[in-house]
């Protein structure tokens, strides 16, 4: 065997290897795919050809399953989630980058260490707390514990977007005249805007997607998505047709923010000097 | 426009002193160039006149104003980066405009100072583009353009040529020249390239590990210096240095080579300073000293002899048409008008 035919066949190999792999992780979702549009009766039914119906995504909505106020709920935790959380995750990143902080080392691995800590633990005290005062199936209770539950992955993400811009670029621009605010107004927001957006999205999924707190903390007025999926539970068992829908509902934005972030992934990591 | 004064001005970090007690009276339009090998403190001192590093101890003054406590916005200097520390989010027109509106310019002013200072540097035509899409002396050029585009008090810059390739190096070091004398605004220029010092300043502070050696025109580093670390420093070649003794009017090496006479007392422990231009180079027999060469280099403008004396090497010069071959003995005679002596303890120089 020739190097070059020994080449090729190892291509050959990685790509099954991906093929497969690729098969693997796509059939559930292609399997809900089709089963979203599908009828209650011929959702049992492994068919790949049938008459597709819109039926599922109106039922849904409907009365007794009512996922437009779930969609409503979701859509304003995450939202606002990262409306606060990009902000103050910017500024504790500039911090933690650019000036010398007491205790800096431990504080940022303490912050890192928040995430260790598995949510099952410290879901009780959080009932117990958030019964207290009042903030039980709330959207502001489910805001704070995102919140929470993002933040440090922001702060250390965007810390590192930051140390990727150069400190001559802001000396330059404090010496060219600039106060510190304006420097972060003028150089580093705009140089850092891709890895904002980065951090932005993935909060924004990490918050769309949270199961285990909401389905604890919440049961009437403040269900989001996730928690939404288990009404499709009826007594005739598992509807899987409506569940199929719903889920294609809470995928959607993924797939969009998906498109948006390979696009400015790339460009946040690469972002560099420009020497 | 205005003089820069630096008083007893210190930088430690912990036990590392990164500049020692200094003390520096930059004259007003003067162009100084701060020159020292790499690590001596010089981007330090430049830091701390701009207020990016605040000094341990020390007192620095920009015209009439001791700026010790002054944010660096508020000390009216320009600064060249070394990596130039452009803004790569914004076009070339952007990048030269930013001093002008950050400082609240009328609009109607920021365009025809941000075309004059582009013309000043010839980037007219890339005023739209990205750093990104230009050439390093191009963002050389861009770096000074905004600069440039105030008159600030103070001009600093910190190895603003390093960057670039040889050939573009001694273009920009004229236009540079041309451009400081055009401009005639205080400037601090920090090299490690002593021609750009000879060439560019006015006044050349050579330093050592944080501590300025001397401080003098180029003419005077170059023919006066102060101490050994001056001589060896200044001059390419570095200016010869021969262990010895004065006897009788006469500079002797170690072992015993009579090298010329010299106008000095007897002393025991000396070290003779002789630059390879004031060796000059005769056929075996017609020089003082006849010696055998150790390697023969021929740049295409000079020729470079390297011969053994004492247990030193040294370089002399010769004419550009010379052609020897190694272990040729040549006849050289040191131009006794143009030597130096140093004491090898304290360093310093010998006046003779
Ligand atoms: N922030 C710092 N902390 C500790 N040491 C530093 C710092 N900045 C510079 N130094 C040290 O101070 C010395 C002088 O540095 P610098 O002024 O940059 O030298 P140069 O003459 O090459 O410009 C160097 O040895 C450098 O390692
Ligand atoms: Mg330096």
């Amino acid at each position: 065997m020739t190097g070059k035919q020994r080449k090729q066949i190892w291509n050959a190999f990685q790509l099954t290897l991906i093929l497969i792999a690729t098969f693997i992780m796509l059939v559930p979702i292609v399997w809900i795919f089709l089963a979203a549009f599908k009828t209650h009766v011929d959702v049992y039914q492994l068919k790949l050809f049938f008459r597709p119906t819109l039926e599922n995504f109106g039922t849904v909505f409907d009365d007794p399953y009512r996922l437009g106020e779930k969609l409503y709920n979701s859509t304003i935790v995450a939202l606002v989630t990262v409306v606060f959380a990009i902000p103050i995750a910017t500024c504790a990143a500039y911090s933690f980058s650019r000036f010398r902080l007491r205790g800096e080392t431990t504080m940022l691995v303490m912050i890192l260490a928040t995430q260790f800590v598995p949510a099952v633990v410290i879901i009780l005290p959080f009932f117990v707390m958030f019964r207290d005062i009042g903030l039980l199936d709330t959207r502001l209770g489910l805001i704070l514990v995102n919140l929470a539950i993002v933040m440090p992955f922001a702060i250390w993400m965007i810390k590192g977007f930051i140390d990727g811009i150069p400190l001559d670029t802001e000396e330059a621009a404090m010496v060219d005249g600039s106060s510190r605010i304006q420097v972060i107004r003028n150089i580093v927001l705009p140089m850092a805007a891709p890895g904002l957006l980065t951090a932005a999205i993935f909060c924004f999924i990490i918050a769309w997607n949270e199961f285990l707190f909401a389905l604890i903390l919440t049961n009437k007025d403040a269900v989001t998505l996730p928690i939404g999926l288990a009404l499709f539970k009826g007594e005739e068992g598992d509807l899987w047709n409506l569940l199929s829908a719903a889920g294609i509902i809470i995928m959607a934005p993924m797939f969009v923010l998906a498109l948006i972030i390979r696009k400015y992934f790339v460009q946040g990591m690469t972002m560099g000097a420009v020497r | 426009m205005a003089e820069v004064i630096l008083k007893n001005l210190t930088k430690r970090w912990g036990d590392f002193v990164g500049v020692d007690n200094q003390s520096l009276d930059i004259h007003d339009k003067e162009f100084l160039v701060l020159l020292g090998p790499s690590g001596c403190g010089k981007t330090t001192t430049m830091r701390m006149i701009a207020g990016l590093e605040e000094p341990t101890s020390g007192e620095i003054w920009i015209g009439e104003r001791k700026v010790n406590d002054d944010l660096p916005k508020d000390r009216d200097v320009a600064m060249v980066f070394q990596n130039y520390g452009l803004y790569p989010h914004m076009t070339i027109f952007d990048n030269i405009a930013y001093p002008l509106k950050v400082r609240g310019t009328p609009k109607a002013d920021i365009r025809p100072r941000v075309e004059r200072a582009a013309e000043q540097v010839e980037l007219t035509q890339f005023l739209g583009r990205k750093p990104k899409a230009l050439s390093g002396g191009q963002r050389q050029r861009v770096a000074l353009a905004r600069a440039i585009v105030r008159t600030p008090k103070v001009f600093l810059m910190d190895e603003p040529l390093s960057n670039l390739d040889a050939k573009l190096r001694v273009t920009m070091r004229a236009e540079l020249k041309h451009l400081s004398r055009e401009l005639k605004v205080t400037t601090v220029y920090v090299t490690h390239d002593q021609i750009e010092a000879m060439t560019l300043a006015d006044r050349v502070a050579v330093m050592k590990h944080g501590v300025i050696q001397q401080l003098g025109t180029p003419d005077e580093i170059y023919n006066d210096p102060a101490n050994l670390f001056v001589a060896g420093f200044i001059g390419s070649p570095a200016m010869n240095l021969v262990r010895g003794s004065v006897k009788d009017g006469h500079f002797i090496t170690v072992d015993g080579v009579r090298l010329s006479t010299i106008a000095s007392e007897d002393r025991n422990e000396v070290i003779l300073g002789v630059r390879a231009d004031d060796i000059n180079v005769h056929e075996a027999g017609a020089g003082d000293i006849d010696t055998p060469i150790y390697a023969f280099e021929n740049t295409g403008e000079a020729s470079f002899l390297t011969v053994v004396w004492g247990d030193q090497r040294v370089i002399a010069r010769g004419d550009r048409h010379l052609r020897k071959e190694q272990d040729d003995v040549v006849g050289l005679t040191l131009n006794p008008d143009h030597l130096y002596l140093f004491d090898p303890a304290t360093e310093r120089r010998i006046h003779l």
